[in-house]
């Protein structure tokens, strides 16, 4: 990967998250939806049937996940105004370099309302964390990185189409059954402050989900970006 | 502005949506010091062959190939709301590489842009937006310029700055195609004519002293041809 790569993808992350920074369109809406997510869900569960220690795996990964998502319909929506996208096709920028960029762009957002969502989770849930929080840093920084590598793939493909806000979630969902699934398992074992050993299964197919994910989108993000 | 070798070349490009053809067989060569004028009708292939040779669409049949890099003014300004209009030209910039930013200020400065150069693009009026995009087409020198309606939108000056600009480049041996209605301001710039009629280049002409009637009603009876 040459300099040259990396400046490009650098500069339309930051072109992304500084246009997000003027506006907060996604930034917005999504934090509160997150936020709602959260106090509804623990309002909404009856105290004495069901624990906040057992729903909070669940909870977490509810409230990452379409929080996030509301950020990745916005990524590509903002280069089909004035067709901005094909401006970026006319550099020197690779189709790599671009999905590099959009990808870098969309982690920072996702990374942030996941930042300022899980102080509210630990609030809301009372859940026994500060000692775990690495491992459980790690688990959101995996399952983040397949969510937003196919996510960022998606979002160029719907964008183009009639109601694409509706589409992203309908193709994007079945996509992160696995790993979101694989995450929660994950959180409930670290929460429960289980032995490493109990996770090693779960941690290999997340992995190995980023690394399928990512690699399939990137191959797969030129032939979308061509009309 | 340094002399540049730059053409464009199309062999038999084709492209089509689903099933409809929407450009067939068209054949063409515009080389350094020419401007070529499009001439057609609306939905008669000008803005998709431009895309084409742009290498934004890619051709379902035929070849294009161009020398020079190419730079394209479309419909769209390709700029960003958000951003404002030096921020614009300077992100282009940093995907080039080794471009010089003082180049966003020169351009900034052809156009008359430099006191809005720090204004977001959403408070621009369609001629400022026309003139950035038209700046941003130009930062990496291209060889061959495309331009899509380049004058859409533009007052009197602004428009007289736009033709300077395809002047200067003409005189600087860059190949340009500019897609247009508006002939009168354009068609003492133009070396040569190419007719689109149903998606398919009726005729390519040299211009030969032809003024925009003259051009208008040869393009009326190829159209009645067709």
């Amino acid at each position: 990967m040459t300099n040259g790569f990396v400046a490009m993808a650098w500069a339309i992350a930051a072109k992304d998250l500084a246009i997000e920074w003027r506006t907060k369109t996604a930034l917005v809406s999504s934090l509160v939806f997150a936020i709602l997510v959260l106090a509804i869900l623990y309002f909404a569960r009856d105290a004495t049937a069901v624990s906040s220690f057992e729903m909070a795996p669940g909870v977490l990964w509810v409230t990452f996940t379409f929080a996030g998502m509301l950020g990745l319909n916005r990524a590509f929506l903002l280069e089909m105004e004035n067709r901005a996208l094909d401006g970026m096709r006319l550099t020197k920028a690779t189709p790599a370099a671009i999905f590099f960029g959009k990808m870098i762009g969309n982690l920072v957002f996702v990374g942030f309302v996941e930042l300022v969502s899980l102080p509210l989770f630990i609030l809301f849930y009372d859940v026994p964390i500060w000692t775990r929080l690495p491992i459980l840093v790690a688990v959101m920084i995996m399952a983040t990185l397949a969510f937003v590598s196919v996510g960022t793939l998606l979002s160029a493909m719907v964008v183009r189409t009639r109601f694409s806000e509706v589409m992203l979630p309908v193709l994007l969902l079945p996509f992160l059954v696995p790993p979101v699934v694989s995450a929660v398992q994950l959180t409930w074992r670290v929460l429960a402050d289980r032995p490493l050993a109990e996770m090693t299964g779960w941690l290999s197919l997340l992995g190995a989900f980023d690394v399928v994910f990512f690699l399939l989108s990137l191959l797969l993000f030129e032939a979308i970006i061509v009309e | 502005m340094m002399p540049v070798d730059a053409s464009v070349v199309a062999t038999d490009v084709a492209w089509r949506v689903g099933y409809r053809w929407i450009i067939k067989d068209i054949s063409l060569q515009v080389t350094a010091g020419e401007v070529a004028l499009l001439v057609g009708g609306n939905g008669s292939g000008k803005t998709s062959l431009l895309r084409v040779l742009a290498g934004l669409n890619k051709a379902s049949r035929g070849q294009v190939s161009r020398h020079g890099g190419v730079g394209f003014v479309a419909h769209h300004s390709m700029l960003y709301d958000a951003l404002t209009g030096r921020e614009n030209l300077m992100f282009v910039t940093r995907l080039g590489r080794g471009r010089d930013p003082a180049r966003v200020d020169e351009l900034l400065q052809q156009m008359g842009l430099t006191a809005a150069a720090t204004q977001r693009l959403a408070t621009y009026s369609r001629g400022m937006t026309q003139r950035l995009a038209i700046a941003r087409a130009l930062l990496d020198e291209p060889g061959v310029l495309l331009l899509d309606e380049p004058l859409s939108g533009l007052d009197e000056n602004a428009a007289g700055i736009v033709a300077d600009v395809i002047q200067r480049h003409r005189d600087a041996g860059h190949a340009i195609i500019i897609a247009t209605h508006q002939l009168i301001e354009l068609v003492d710039r133009a070396t040569v004519v190419g007719f689109l009629v149903s998606g398919r280049l009726a005729a390519w002409e040299p211009i030969d002293g032809r003024d925009a009637s003259g051009i208008m009603h040869r393009y009326r009876e190829l159209a009645a041809d067709d």
